[in-house]
Order: C-alpha cells, then sequence, then structure tokens
C-alpha cells in the first residue's frame, strides 16, 4: 500500500518536473537554504564546448602587422603615462579648485562638438545633427562659451561622432592596428580620421581657440591634460599580462560598435 | 533514568543549536530588487540603493610599492617592468584610527572596483584603509609570491601575511588603534588563513575579521566556475562566436537608446531592456571573465617557475615580442587545468605527495574549522544563491559560524555587498 502511494507520488512529482521545466525560475531551497543556481542552467551535455576559446581566438584575430612597433611604444605610453603625465593630472587637481575643472573639460569638450557636428552631418544623420546643433548653440550662448554645460542638463547629451567614424560609415576597412605614441590605441583608418578633424578644427577657428593656441602653447597643454583627467583608462588596470591584447580588441570592437551606433 | 538523560542531552542539543542559528534574512524584507543570481553577480545593485560615499577626491590617499622579491628584477622578462613591485593602496585618517585590511577576490588587483567601493565605505566610517591585490592576482604573483603557484591557501596567507607587515613597517608614523581584516570572494578565503596565521605570529592581533562570498570548498568554486563557460547559447552559430553576439546586443541596445552612455546603471538598464541576456549567456558572460583570471594565473605561474607548459623556459622576450601565441595557449587552460598542471605537482614535491581531496582539504574552509568554530571575532556573510557556492556549503558554514553567519536570499556571487542593509551590516560588524 505504502510502495503504491510512493509510487504514485513519485509518477506525480515526475509530471510536475516535467511541466515545469520551461521556466526554471522560482528556485527551491534545500534543506541548508541553498538555492542552487546552476540547477536553473540548460548546460551542454558533454560539457566539452569549446566556446569561450572559439569566441575569444576569433577576437585575436586583429590585423596587426606592426605588432613589434605597436608593443614598444604600449610600453612607452606606460612609462609616460606613470612618471609624466599622471602626475601632471595630480599636480593639476591638487591646485584647481573642482569647478574650475569641469568648467575647462566643458570648455573644450563644447569646441569638440563642432567636428562632431560637422560628421554627423557627413554620416547624414539629422536628429544627431540638430542634437549636436542645439547644444553647440546653448552651450556657446547661455553656457557662456562653453564653461558649463546646460545641454546635458536638459537632456541632450555629449555624443561624439568623428572622422574615422565618418570614414567607417561609408565602409573604408580599419586597416592596421596603430598604437600611438602618448595619444594611445587606434588604427590607420581613425588616425587619418584624426588629423582631418584637427585640420578642421584649425580651418574654421571656433572661438578663435585654434589661433590662440598657436601662440600661446599652455592652452594646447591645458587640453592634453584636460584630456587626460576625463579619460579614466590607466595602463595595467587590467592587472594581466596580456594587457596589450585586450586593449586592442576592446578598442576595434567599441569602434565598430561607435559606427554601427 | 536513562531515559530522562537522553531526554535532557535532547534538550540541550536544541537549546544549544537554537541560540547558535544562522541569521537568515527573509526576501522580503530584505528588499533586494535582483532575485536572478545571475543579473546580480554582473550588474550589483542598482545606484540608488548603494549607500552614499565620498569621492575619490575627499579621501587622503596614495599608491605605495614595496619591493619583496628584488630578484624578480632580474628572472622577468622586460616586459614585466611595471609589476616588479608590489602596489597597493593606502588611505589614511588625519587622527588616530583602526587600520582595516581589504583583500581582493580571483584575480583582481588592489584596485578593483570592489576594492574601491570597500574603501570608501570604511573610511567614510573612520577607518585607515589599506587595499591589497589576490594572491591569484597578476602583479601579486609576480612581485609577492614566493612560489608564484597561487591556490594552496596556506603558502598564500604566509606570502600575504609578509606583505601586510611590510605595509605596516613602510608607515611607522600611522597611528593606528587596532587591526581589522575583511575580504570578498577567494579573498574571504585568504583572509580566514591569514587570520589563523596572525593567531601564532601576532603581528596585527585581529580584533575582527570578515568573511564576504568565501568559497566554502575551493574545488566546487573552481568546477562551478570552469563549468559556467558550457551552458548551451541560443544564437551562435559558425558565423557568430559569442562575443559578436553580446556586441550585436549591445549595439542594438544603444540604437535604440539613441546614444551610448557607459555608467554603473548600464547593465541593470541593459537587462531590463529587449536586448537582455538569458541565464545561459549570462551564466557564459560569468565564465569568461574568470577564464581570463585562469589564463592569466597558468601564463604567469609557468613563466616565473619556467615549467615550460606555455612559454618555452629560455624563450626571448623582449618589450617588443608578441605574448599572442602564449595567450593562445594559456586561455584553453582552465582553474581544473592550472590545478592538476600546476599546482598539484607542485605541491606534491613540496609536502610529501597527497591526492587530490587531500589538497581540497588542506585548502578549503575545511581545514580551518575548528578554528572558524571557536573564535568568535570571525564572521561570514553569504548568499543563498552564490554560483561558487555547491550542496552542502551553506550546511557548513552554519555548523561552523552559528549565529555569526548571515545569510541573504538573494545578491549572486558579491551583487549585494553594494546593497546599503548589506553595508549597515558590515559597519555594524566591526563596530562591535
Amino acid at each position: 500500500m505504502v510502495k503504491k502511494l510512493l509510487f504514485v507520488a513519485a509518477l506525480l512529482t515526475a509530471g510536475l518536473a516535467q511541466a515545469d521545466d520551461t521556466p526554471p525560475q522560482a528556485p527551491t531551497a534545500d534543506a541548508d537554504g541553498f538555492t542552487q543556481p546552476l540547477k536553473s542552467l540548460k548546460f551542454n551535455p558533454g560539457l566539452d564546448q569549446r566556446e569561450f576559446e572559439r569566441s575569444t581566438l576569433t577576437a585575436l584575430n586583429v590585423y596587426d602587422p606592426w605588432e613589434s612597433w605597436n608593443r614598444r611604444v604600449y610600453h612607452f605610453n606606460y612609462r609616460f603615462d606613470e612618471w609624466v603625465f599622471l602626475p601632471v593630472v595630480n599636480g593639476y587637481q591638487a591646485i584647481t579648485p573642482g569647478f574650475v575643472r569641469s568648467g575647462v573639460s566643458n570648455f573644450f569638450s563644447n569646441l569638440g562638438d563642432v567636428p562632431n557636428l560637422l560628421n554627423s552631418l557627413l554620416q547624414l544623420k539629422g536628429k544627431r545633427s540638430m542634437e549636436v546643433t542645439a547644444r553647440l548653440l546653448l552651450n556657446t550662448t547661455i553656457g557662456v562659451a562653453g564653461l558649463w554645460d546646460p545641454a546635458t542638463k536638459m537632456g541632450i547629451p555629449h555624443q561624439s561622432e568623428d572622422f574615422g567614424q565618418t570614414l567607417g560609415f561609408y565602409g573604408v576597412p580599419e586597416g592596421p592596428y596603430l598604437m600611438l605614441p602618448i595619444l594611445g590605441p587606434s588604427n590607420l583608418r581613425d588616425t587619418g580620421g584624426l588629423v582631418v578633424d584637427y585640420r578642421g578644427e584649425t580651418q574654421i577657428n571656433f572661438l578663435n581657440v585654434a589661433e590662440v593656441s598657436s601662440n600661446h602653447p599652455e592652452l594646447v597643454a591645458l587640453r592634453a591634460v584636460d584630456k587626460r583627467y576625463t579619460t579614466s583608462f590607466r595602463y595595467g588596470q587590467t592587472n594581466s599580462p596580456f594587457e596589450y591584447e585586450k586593449v586592442r580588441y576592446v578598442y576595434t570592437a567599441a569602434r565598430q560598435l561607435q559606427i554601427n551606433e | 533514568m536513562l531515559r530522562s538523560l537522553r531526554l535532557a542531552t535532547l534538550l540541550g542539543g536544541l537549546l544549544l543549536s537554537a541560540c547558535t542559528l544562522a541569521a537568515d534574512i527573509d526576501a522580503a524584507s530584505y528588499g533586494y530588487p535582483l532575485t536572478n543570481p545571475f543579473e546580480a553577480t554582473i550588474a550589483s545593485t542598482p545606484p540608488e540603493l548603494r549607500p552614499e560615499l565620498p569621492s575619490d577626491e575627499e579621501i587622503n590617499q596614495s599608491d605605495y610599492n614595496l619591493n619583496l622579491r628584488p630578484e624578480r628584477a632580474f628572472s622577468l622578462p622586460d616586459n614585466f617592468w611595471p609589476v616588479k613591485k608590489l602596489r597597493y593602496r593606502m588611505a589614511r585618517q588625519d587622527h588616530p584610527a583602526p587600520l582595516i585590511f581589504l583583500i581582493a577576490g580571483t584575480g583582481a588587483p588592489y584596485n578593483s572596483s570592489l576594492n574601491e567601493y570597500l574603501k570608501k565605505l570604511y573610511y567614510k566610517a573612520g577607518y585607515h584603509v589599506v587595499q591589497l591585490s589576490s594572491p591569484t592576482s597578476f602583479d601579486f604573483m609576480t612581485s609577492a609570491s614566493r612560489f608564484a603557484t597561487p591556490g594552496v591557501s596556506k603558502e598564500d596567507a604566509e606570502d600575504m601575511y609578509r606583505v601586510m607587515q611590510a605595509v605596516r613597517a613602510q608607515h611607522p608614523h600611522l597611528a593606528i588603534t587596532d587591526f581589522y581584516l575583511t575580504g570578498y570572494s577567494l579573498g574571504a578565503l585568504d583572509a580566514a588563513f591569514v587570520s589563523h596565521l596572525d593567531e601564532t605570529r601576532h603581528s596585527f592581533n585581529f580584533k575582527r575579521v570578515l568573511l564576504l562570498n568565501p568559497p566554502v570548498n575551493l574545488y566546487t568554486s573552481v568546477s562551478n566556475l570552469d563549468k559556467l563557460v558550457q551552458t548551451q547559447v541560443k544564437g551562435i552559430n559558425n558565423s557568430t562566436t559569442f562575443y559578436e553576439l553580446v556586441l550585436g546586443k549591445l549595439t542594438r541596445y544603444f540604437q535604440q537608446k539613441g546614444y551610448i552612455d557607459l555608467n554603473d546603471a548600464l547593465l541593470y538598464d541593459f537587462q531590463q531592456s529587449r536586448q537582455h541576456l538569458s541565464n545561459e549567456q549570462m551564466a557564459m558572460v560569468i565564465g569568461t571573465s574568470f577564464r581570463f583570471s585562469a589564463a592569466d594565473i597558468a601564463f604567469t605561474s609557468d613563466l616565473i617557475n619556467r615549467r615550460g607548459l606555455i612559454t618555452p623556459p629560455k624563450y626571448p622576450i623582449t618589450e617588443g615580442s608578441s605574448l599572442t601565441p602564449f595567450f593562445k595557449r594559456a586561455l584553453q587552460c582552465d582553474f581544473d587545468c592550472y590545478l592538476t598542471e600546476q599546482v598539484i605537482p607542485m605541491w606534491r614535491a613540496r609536502s610529501d605527495g597527497g591526492s587530490l581531496l587531500q589538497l581540497v582539504d588542506q585548502v578549503s574552509l575545511y581545514a580551518l574549522k575548528d578554528y572558524l568554530k571557536g573564535s568568535s571575532k570571525i564572521a561570514v556573510m553569504h548568499n543563498a544563491d552564490d554560483v561558487i557556492l555547491g550542496p552542502g556549503d551553506i550546511g557548513f558554514l552554519r555548523s561552523t559560524f552559528g549565529d555569526r553567519l548571515t545569510l541573504y536570499p538573494h545578491g549572486g556571487h558579491c551583487g549585494n555587498i553594494n546593497y546599503r542593509v548589506n553595508s549597515d551590516a558590515m559597519l555594524e560588524f566591526f563596530r562591535g
């Protein structure tokens, strides 16, 4: 009798188990209170899937014919960062109050909206061009030449578009990976884009900054320090012997994402 | 008579177990929003539920270097110049204060985001804080580890203890009232072994030690982590790898959003969107991040000990040499492979043989059961849905720590450490 009952109970629970295997939610705790999170996952039956290896090996396929040079530049940049750049940024942080620094960042970011606008136009992105135009107008007038950033507060966040992205948008391949001295990871296409953006900026001479900068190198230096101050990347932050490969992949994937977006 | 005696023991037993019951937090009053353990592990707490913390600029802190293994400057290849000295970070109060050591989790450096968070939390509460890299991290292995083969918890604790002593010696004028110790994930296991070591060496006499989400059985934990990359993920095929799948989802997410915005809430927001990842995909993401740690550990250990499994022992490496071929080899090695190929042979050679079971017993919390049971200054906080635990592990914690175990219903692996309820409990524990 008891056996029969048990059998029926077993059948019932089996049926139940089958019924609820579609949503593996609502885990039940065991006697210790452990909810066994791995139980809810569908595993490859043989546990011999090589997807991590396949994905990573594919990701390592970045065209990098100048790797030896690039790695040396990577180490140069790392040292320059440790010994020169970051100490200067720390000094800058120590001697200036926070509102001055954010003013400086906003000012240069507002200058950068000029190439952003041009590149948005070149990519025929109507909505974005309008947004960047609105940013430029608001920040340059109400924001007093860009020292404040009222546009972001009004819901128009900063979005960057550079000529490298424009080239990518029109299908120009990225070319070889290139580690630029001081500026960091890039590739041939984006380096070309950088040059074009720089030339464009000097030609347009927005707010007269480009012209003043040519006689006042301290303005260029301030811009460089601000750039480093606002860039959160630190050499060594991945804490991995393979940082070079990881940075290379992340740079390539991030650029791809920016272009597709 | 005999019967009444039995009854008495039974009653006594019941009473005893009643007063050493673990603090089980029930889900309703806990209020942690992420009930999915994988989501919690990846995204951690939504920003508005985190405690309010000081910004970096409000903290008086600096990085320091320790030259603990000067011979490595000569034995390591040139391109390892940044990790020939061990770096750590110290935040100091301007008045005499207790000092707390933070030990990072698997493969994580002193400035890992969780360590940074814990620093801010304890600094605000008035502690001097020292952030330390995990013994499994790249920099610790190259610059502080004697054998550079992390995994044998006792040896790792010895290395860590030397680092802590050196830190203390580097700041002779810092006014310290008491020493405290905490760590998360593997760092919590290290903290338990360091605390045990301190009972005989007495350099610090830690007043209180808090373990956050420690592995109980180290082998269960690494097996679980290795297994996470074996989930069946939909959408992978011959032309799309897993990374491309995730990047595609991210791209579509940003396209729908209209702009790219990287912030603390990104992952949380992403999981609420239509592009969210499935449990299997999230497991794969977690597993992937641990596989990268395993690759780093396997490569570094092999290189320093010149075992020739990944890097040929006399292979010339300069700043320009490509490490990609070695990366390709190392990434095929998961934790199990590292354990069998590197840890066990070394451990056998140093300790006259022994089986895997013995090793597991020695390197897990089991080895410290009596110590942990009897020392009231050590407490543990864990989650009922932590992916690094196996069946029976929480039972072990219950019977060992009794009421010094706080078990949260949700949080995955370390996902709720930055939840306000947890941070309050952590501060409360150290306040005593």
